[in-house]
């Protein structure tokens, strides 16, 4: 006789039902041979039936027992269904589906039977309100007032500009044969014109190494088949050193991170790179675990990322901030000096930070910059993605980016110095579905650009959500093979067809850029043109200075 | 009276007429049969523009100066010809009329053409041909222009012909300014000069024989409606050993719908490994790993599976071997019943043990059924049955094939155990035995309803059989321990614990110890207990005396005490309850009277008789003193071994335990004696691990409880494979093969090209044998 513990974690606990029709199931195994998350298992079920059947002399018992070979879903605090569906793909009878479980909580089972916080990675799944960039509106179009373009037709330059931007009357001029010339040796900041949408940092360990070559392939193919000018940034999870000697170093911003990790393979490359990378992009804290740092489980710190980052197999984690920085100012001074330097004032420095209540206090600071070392100013909001932390960070901290990245836009402004450190936005950019309208709004806002990580991931066939689906990229076990380092997984990634997801979404993202572009009249970015923008939500529209509609 | 000729200045008096007044002035000269206008226009708008004879005769606009959209929406049979420049829009929706302008013309000349002809003698300006399309009931339009147009002309053109000579602007970058032919669907545009940033949308082509007789013969038309004829030669100056006019002239079509559709761009994979892997020197991660960027499907055979399943026949111990001491694999026996192989069952007990009929079948507590995997479904399988058919089963005859030989000192289960097993492997044995019959404790103190006399008899004479060489009644003393030492190869000592453990409460002298009692006991002495009897201890030995204390009559209470709660096995305590025994603890006793038992807490157990059962300890008087620690305790190392390598211990004589314990040591001490005997090196005896227990699927059986007839078909056999052949049958892929060995053994074997690893065979196995899990 099996015994059941009213403490021990029953199958309505868990957050995801496995829903099997054993009459459909015709036990070809496929479900359980693909399930990554062992949340699925063969088991036999008993069944007994004891009948009477009547007959002249009253009734008859007749008896029919017999065992029956099931799939059964697994009830454990680790190996549990994560919803991902993979079992429902592969079944070609439709005879096993899951469903959320809507009055689980398994947040509660799994720490009083673990003492373990909660890990998951994704984005935040707590949603509480509206999201307000869905409440912004391109409500300004050029009708009979001036000409609108036509987005498919028409020319526009939508590269926008990564690197110090240096305020005219700090620029010397001179006058050659009547038209003005830059005067040399002036040590002017480095500049670079690139498209206003940036693939995030994702860490190789977080990524599988297909799927962050994918990435990289389709970097490279956008801006050499098809000339949109746009960067990928590594993550701090070290970079392949053919990688830093090939000429696609070109279209790479190189992170450093807490950690550290990799930089020297990084710098023992530096005397062998063809080409200088796209920028550097200090790494201060990230929008989905703002406050925490790096976090590899020891389940995707396989061989290669041992050797890549100069660790043994353990969990890794990089400290919350960088133990050497204690202030703004020392940063400035320390990492983008230091990699200026070290990249002879020839790279774009940017820092990456969490947006927070006092962003707007650092970015005032950094736009004091006497030495022109800023290349950007990365602010990362609470609906980021991250390949694992702990669910506390993902849900319960962090700061909405709309109205963060307006203020600091503003702040620029009320100096008269917008522009001249531009500011990148993230977190959850895109996350609707529409990376071209989102993107729109925030440079309306005031963006010079944005990136974006999860979205990417999604765009290469990831099947979490932000509603408790999958989200389990800190086990290692992908379905996909996305976040995994585990090679067999991974091989379930077509690299050519993530690559080339990848460049279509973006192609058709340029296309409705342009689309966005032509009925408000720009043919290059209009960045801090909020007038393009209207609100159907007053108190959002008070808060970014728009103009409310109804 | 009708004019045939009307001729308009539209300034008179510094007035000038407005568009509405000409209009209205032209068109009531037409209706009155006028043909011809001549007009010194200022700046009035779509001169020319839709207006008809009711006739059908050709009406003739001879312009100056007009304004814009000269002949806009123009009818066939209105020629329009502009002395000097026309501004934009000229011919605009143009649907059938002639217009001809002789300077230059502005922005979106052409503008929506749709049939008719323009012709131009000097520039147009940007979007000229813009949207010209050509109807199919109509002629199609023309647009001629002897220089250039401006920027983003035949934007969307669906049809119709423009011609560009280019005449006069051989240095310019491009004839056709930036973007031109965006969005273009339709029509051709000949094109003399250089073209700068064409759009995608668009092929440009060399001439071919009818677009160069099409020029020649249209370009004749053209240059002599503007007056030009002078330049023919220059335009149609025909280079014959390039084949082509100079400067060469192109033709510019739209793509075709299906062209359109086609991606030009070289594909993912392509670029991959013609550009990045060849920039790279393969995958950038190449040289850390290797991979061949293939891609799987979800389900997958041979080495891309994400499991394996492996057959692991007997790689985990069934709950009865596991929790035997001497580790007797009743899986194994079962497994052999129900194959029919009785003898062979019944004979392989004897590998382990020398009595499975008095220990398995009678005194022991049968460790192995308290996690038969049975009983947490109805009842536990009956060993005790299975050891009892073992009693007449007859040794094997041995043979001494070795030189070398080894004593025992004792010949309690666990000396017999040893002996069993050395003699069993060829090695010559000698017992000595201090008490007249061998057997130890089982012999002498365990009380014959608990084990029957004819059973160990059996069982001593099988042992007997095997003829050892056994002194009885020869106590070793320490002058004959150095001989045994110096005569033999190896020693086992195994001479049990006899001597009983008395606790110095006051008034100890006047206790009886049980170990004496049972030895009388059983040699038929009698004991006058009184009617009140309290047994210090409550373990199985005070168990075994309660029941003898019954056995000596004339008792009427009998109560055990012990300072922790009973280690008695469940059964003797209920044994010992039956016949009326109270069992009562934690109990202190302080002192021991005439009356009875005084407990520290005050309590008073009255009594006739105390006996003492609280341990035996073994009795080394025959040992130096190197081989015993300071509370004359035997010093042995892992192996049983003492600090004389040649002299192992055994049994209670290390500590007290079961009789499985004993025979277990002789067992296990006996592969170490071998070990040691051939100067190997000594290994610890170890045990196989216990199979999970929810890997043995109770599921397949029915509920139904001991019944000696079946055993066999009961037992589970846990983690033994029973040869079902479910799996076999069970496996989607078929990957699953019965292999027959020749010694009679089988196996089964998963081709890995076949097994998706799915885990059915896991799942399904009712022994729990294949194992599936992650590589």
């Amino acid at each position: 006789m099996t015994t059941v513990n009213i403490n021990s974690i029953s199958k309505d606990d868990l957050p995801w039902i496995i829903e099997y029709d054993s009459e459909k199931c015709m036990l070809c195994g496929h479900c359980v041979a693909s399930c990554s998350f062992d949340a699925i298992k063969v088991d036999v079920q008993k069944r007994k039936k004891v009948r009477a059947i009547s007959n002249e002399e009253g009734f008859q018992i007749d008896e029919d027992q017999k065992a029956i070979p099931v799939i059964r879903q697994v009830i454990d605090a680790k190996n549990f269904c994560r919803g991902c569906g993979i079992c429902t793909k592969v079944c070609p009878n439709g005879a096993i589906k899951v469903s959320r479980n809507r009055t689980e909580i398994f947040g509660t089972r799994y720490r009083a039977k673990t003492s373990e916080s909660v890990k998951r990675g994704g984005r935040s799944n707590l949603h509480t309100e509206g999201r307000t960039l869905d409440k912004i509106k391109v409500g300004r179009i050029s009708q009979m007032t001036d000409p609108s373009l036509d987005a498919l037709r028409h020319t526009f330059d939508l590269r926008t500009n990564l690197g110090r931007v240096v305020s005219p009357e700090n620029l010397d001029f001179d006058i050659e044969n009547g038209e003005l010339k830059e005067k040399q040796n002036q040590n002017l900041p480095v500049n670079t014109s690139i498209y206003p949408i940036l693939f995030s940092d994702m860490s190789i360990g977080a990524l599988s190494p297909r799927m962050w070559e994918a990435i990289a392939i389709a970097t490279a193919y956008l801006n050499e088949v098809k000339n949109i000018p746009i960067r990928m940034a590594t993550g701090e999870g070290g970079v392949p050193d053919k990688l830093l000697r090939s000429k696609y170093l070109k279209y790479m911003i190189l992170q450093i991170a807490s950690g550290h990790f990799g930089w020297n393979r990084i710098i023992n490359s530096m005397p062998y790179m063809q080409e200088d990378p796209a920028g550097i992009l200090i790494k201060i804290g990230q929008g989905a675990k703002p406050g925490d740092g790096g976090l590899l489980m020891a389940e995707k710190n396989v061989k290669l990322i041992q050797e890549i980052r100069g660790v043994p197999k353990a969990d890794l984690l990089s400290p919350p901030n960088h133990q050497g920085l204690y202030s703004i100012e020392e940063s400035v001074q320390k990492m983008f000096l230091s990699m200026n330097c070290a990249f002879k004032f020839k790279v774009p420095v940017a820092i990456k930070v969490a947006a927070s209540s006092t962003s707007v206090s650092v970015y005032n600071n950094l736009l004091r910059d006497p030495y022109n070392i800023v290349g950007g100013f990365f602010i990362d909001g609470l609906q980021g993605g991250t390949g694992a932390a702990h669910e506390i960070s993902l849900n319960h901290t962090g700061h909405p980016i709309v109205s963060k990245l307006r203020d600091c836009y503003l702040a620029a402004v009320h100096q008269g110095k917008q522009g001249q450190i531009p500011i990148f936005a993230g977190g959850g950019i895109g996350m609707n579905g529409n990376l071209a309208a989102d993107t729109f709004k925030m440079i309306c806002l005031g963006a010079s650009g944005v990136f974006i990580g999860k979205l990417i991931l999604q765009i290469a066939g990831c099947v979490g959500n932000d509603f408790g689906k999958c989200n389990g990229c800190n086990t290692g076990r992908c379905p996909i093979g996305i976040t995994t380092q585990n090679p067999k997984l991974m091989q379930r990634l077509d690299v050519d067809r993530v690559a080339e997801n990848i460049v279509n979404y973006i192609c058709a993202t340029d296309i409705e850029l342009k689309k966005l572009l032509a009925p408000v009249g720009n043919s290059t970015l209009p960045i801090g043109r909020s007038d393009a923008l209207v609100c159907v939500d007053r108190n959002v529209s008070e808060r970014l200075k728009i103009q409310y509609v109804c | 009276m009708t004019k045939e000729k009307l001729i308009i200045n539209t300034i008179e008096n510094d007035k000038r007429t407005s568009t509405q007044s000409l209009m209205q002035e032209i068109w009531d000269a037409i209706n009155e049969g006028c043909t011809d206008f001549e007009i010194k226009a200022c700046g009035q708008h779509n001169i020319g523009g839709s207006v008809w004879s009711k006739d059908g005769k050709d009406l003739n606009f001879y312009l100056t100066n007009p304004g814009q959209r000269v002949g806009a929406m123009g009818a066939k049979g209105t020629n329009i010809y502009v002395e000097g420049s026309a501004p934009a829009d000229t011919g605009w929706l143009n649907s059938g009329a002639k217009i001809v302008v002789n300077g230059d013309s502005g922005d979106t000349t052409g503008h929506c053409a749709a049939s008719g002809k323009i012709y131009i003698g000097g520039n147009v300006g940007t979007r000229s041909g813009a949207l010209m399309k050509k109807d199919p009931k109509f002629e199609a339009p023309e647009l001629w222009v002897l220089g250039s147009t401006g920027s983003f002309s035949f934007e969307f053109m669906g049809g119709g012909i423009a011609v560009i000579c280019g005449l006069g602007c051989e240095n310019m970058p491009s004839v056709l300014g930036d973007r031109a032919c965006v969005g273009m669907v339709g029509g051709i545009v000949y094109v003399r000069g250089s073209i700068r940033n064409l759009s995608d949308d668009v092929f440009l082509l060399d001439l071919d024989e009818n677009d160069r007789e099409f020029l020649k013969t249209g370009l004749k038309t053209y240059l002599s409606e503007i007056h030009k004829e002078e330049y023919y030669d220059k335009l149609c100056s025909f280079n014959q050993e390039s084949n082509t006019f100079t400067p060469p002239w192109h033709k510019i079509v739209a793509k075709t719908y299906e062209e359109r559709q086609k991606q030009n761009n070289i594909s993912l994979k392509t670029f991959r490994v013609n550009k990045w892997m060849e920039e790279v020197g393969g995958s950038i991660f190449s040289d850390l790993i290797t991979d061949d960027f293939k891609s799987h499907d979800l389900v997958q055979t041979g080495d891309a599976r994400l499991r394996k399943p492996s057959w692991k026949n007997y790689a985990y111990s069934a709950p009865c071997e596991y929790n035997c001491p001497i580790k007797i694999p009743t899986q194994k026996r079962f497994s052999m019943l129900r194959n029919g192989k009785i003898k062979e069952a019944l004979e392989l007990v004897l590998e382990y043990s020398p009595f499975p009929a008095s220990v398995c079948g009678q005194v022991c507590p049968n460790l192995c059924l308290n996690n038969c995997s049975r009983g947490s479904f109805d009842e536990p399988l009956d060993v005790k049955m299975l050891g009892t058919l073992s009693k007449d089963i007859k040794a094997k005859p041995i043979e001494i094939t070795k030189k070398e030989k080894i004593a025992i000192i004792g010949s309690g289960v666990a000396g017999l155990s040893a002996a069993w097993q050395l003699t069993r492997k060829g090695y010559e044995v000698e017992i000595f035995e201090a008490d007249d019959k061998i057997g130890g404790k089982l012999s002498q103190v365990i009380p014959e309803e608990r084990l029957h006399k004819e059973i160990l008899e059996t069982e001593l004479n099988r042992f007997n059989d095997t003829g050892v060489n056994i002194h009885t009644s020869t106590k070793v003393t320490p002058q004959l321990f150095s001989e045994i030492e110096n005569n033999f190869d190896a020693v086992i000592i195994a001479i049990g614990g006899h001597n009983p453990v008395v606790i110095p409460f006051e008034g100890y002298e006047r206790l009886i110890k049980g170990l004496n009692f049972l030895k009388d006991a059983k040699n038929g002495k009698k004991y006058d207990l009184g009617k009140k009897v309290v047994v210090i201890g409550a373990g199985n030995a005070a168990m075994d005396v309660i029941t003898e204390v019954y056995k000596q009559g004339g008792v009427e209470e009998v109560t055990a005490i012990d300072i922790k709660e009973p280690s008695a096995f469940e059964k003797e305590i209920e044994t010992a309850k039956k016949l009326g025994a109270k069992i009562m603890y934690p109990c202190f006793t302080q002192k021991i009277t005439e009356e009875g038992v005084y407990l520290k807490d005050g309590r008073f157990i009255e009594a006739d008789s105390v006996i003492i059962s609280v341990g035996d300890r073994p009795i080394f008087d025959f040992l130096n003193k190197e081989y015993l620690d300071e509370k004359s305790k035997i010093q042995i190392n892992e192996f049983m071994q003492t600090q004389n390598p040649k002299v192992f211990v055994i049994g209670d004589a290390i500590k007290p335990g079961l009789f499985t314990n004993a025979i277990a040591d002789g067992k296990h001490v006996s592969d170490n004696v071998i070990k040691f005997l051939n100067n190997e090196t000594l290994t610890p005896f170890k045990e196989k691990e216990l199979i999970p227990s929810k890997r043995i699927k109770s599921e397949y059986y029915e509920c139904y409880n001991s019944n000696c007839d079946n055993e066999q078909n009961r037992c589970m056999s846990c983690g033994y494979c029973r040869d079902c052949g479910l799996c076999k049958q069970s496996c989607p892929q078929n990957a699953i093969s019965r292999i027959e060995k020749e010694d009679g053994k089988f196996e089964y074997v998963s081709d890995p090209n076949k097994c998706i690893g799915c885990g059915i065979c896991a799942g399904l196995c009712p022994c729990g044998i294949w194992e599936i899990a992650w590589e």
